[in-house]
């Protein structure tokens, strides 16, 4: 008989343990996330701060990866909403750190998936790593992006219509027509 | 009859989430529509190029993302606002013993150099049964503690070509600042610590030693810090601190 303990309930060690497994799949999300450039470590660390103080709190139910990837990925956003507004602020523009957007470099092709991969938006390369690497659901990516299951699905298809695009130096246009 | 997958049937299909009879069922759409079989095909290669090209990638370890250095870590923070209550306790016994030994000695009622590490010594030390804010065994895990709490913080003394390995921790608030002292233990459960904080208003020590009771202190500053190491007044231990502190510098 399986009987559910609360999360509360559970030793540090164990919880320690849990978090251990999933810290490689944490750091390479967060690795390609911020596209190989510094700052994933520090990510990830954060996530690990706020999920250890966070930990009472978090639903029985909730599957830890995905509420882990979850608490990355808000962080993340933060990040770069605060570095913007620091941007704008300074009057800067921030072409460097502005994702191309597929259409404007068409011209370039990407020498693999991995390389497109780097040029999408974050979200787009988040959607692509939840869903092809770390085979999250597609309900567990709804409740990280707070969207509905049909908003997940169209903006996988325009990641992936992206990515694809991307490898072989095509127009970002997907060529298909995707129905309701 | 419909039989066009959804959107969601199309990507379960690309992700092998389908079940049996759904699967069929797309396949059969696909072969009738290959413009349609042709993308989710690239799609599928896609989706491989990235499981294939990621698997591969081998970041280095980074004892700083390890969870049970981070609770550890996170508990030292919440135990700076205990230790000001430390703190408190710290001074009092100071000024108590140092008025005791003022008069037992016949000498001025100023505190002498680092009195502090002593009686932190004296207090915390872990064979007296008081709790440890970390517990490290390793020289580079203690050393990447002390790290993340102090700024350019001191390198710790080696010890362990002595015998005498680390056993944990704790953080202090003191009158000149927060602290820290380590505890290192050998075999035979003798114990010696290094305490570090930052001068006090006299400002900089000059190398020194002092012994108070059975207990002796080998101080001195070093990187903007004061410190100090503390154990048994007996010849071989001061000779180790002494070596220790010798390489340290």
């Amino acid at each position: 008989m399986h009987i559910r303990e609360p999360a509360i309930a559970m030793s540090n060690h164990a919880v320690d343990d849990q978090l251990r497994q999933i810290l490689p799949r944490l750091r390479r999300f967060a690795h390609w996330l911020t596209k190989g450039a510094g700052g994933a470590d520090d990510l990830v660390q954060s996530t690990l701060e706020r999920a250890l103080s966070r930990w009472t709190t978090r639903r029985d139910d909730e599957a830890l990866r995905a509420w882990l990837f979850s608490i990355l990925y808000r962080l993340f956003l933060d990040k770069r909403r605060r570095s913007r507004r620091y941007a704008a602020a300074l009057e800067r523009l921030q072409s460097g750190d502005q994702p191309a957007h597929p259409s404007v470099e068409r011209e370039v092709v990407a020498q693999s998936a991995l390389e497109a991969l780097q040029r999408l938006l974050p979200e787009q390369r988040s959607l692509l790593l939840w869903v092809s690497v770390e085979g999250l659901s597609y309900q567990e990516i709804a409740d990280i992006l707070e969207v509905p299951m049909g908003t997940v699905m169209s903006r996988l298809s325009r990641a992936r219509a992206a990515l694809r695009s991307l490898c072989e130096g095509e127009t970002a246009t997907p060529n298909i027509r995707l129905l309701k | 009859m419909n039989t066009t997958p959804s959107e969601y049937e199309i990507h379960a299909y690309v992700d092998g989430r389908l079940d049996e009879s759904r699967r069929k069922a797309v396949e059969f759409y696909l072969a009738r529509n290959p413009e349609r079989a042709e993308q989710v095909r690239a799609w599928q290669r896609d989706a491989q190029q990235l499981r294939a090209q990621l698997s591969g990638l081998d970041l280095p370890d980074n004892p700083a993302l390890d969870p049970g250095y981070i609770r550890a870590r996170r508990h030292g923070q919440l135990r700076v606002r205990w230790a000001a209550a430390a703190v408190v306790l710290l001074t009092l016994s100071i000024g108590g013993v140092g008025g005791w030994e003022a008069r037992g000695l016949g000498q001025s009622a100023i505190e002498p150099p680092m009195a502090d590490a002593l009686q932190a010594h004296r207090m915390f030390a872990p064979d007296k049964g008081s709790r440890l804010d970390v517990v490290y065994r390793r020289n580079s895990d203690m050393q990447a503690w002390l790290d993340s709490h102090f700024e350019r913080a001191p390198r710790l003394p080696a010890l362990d070509a002595s015998g005498f390995l680390p056993v944990g921790a704790r953080l202090l608030a003191t009158a000149a600042g927060p602290a820290a002292m380590v505890f290192y233990e050998d075999r035979q459960g003798d114990t010696i610590s290094f305490y570090v904080r930052p001068p006090s208003a006299a400002g900089v020590l000059h190398r020194g030693h002092r012994q108070e009771g059975n207990l002796v202190a080998e101080y001195g500053s070093e990187n903007g810090y004061s410190y100090a190491v503390v154990s048994h007044a007996d010849t071989r231990d001061q000779e180790i601190v002494r070596n220790a502190l010798h390489t340290l510098t």
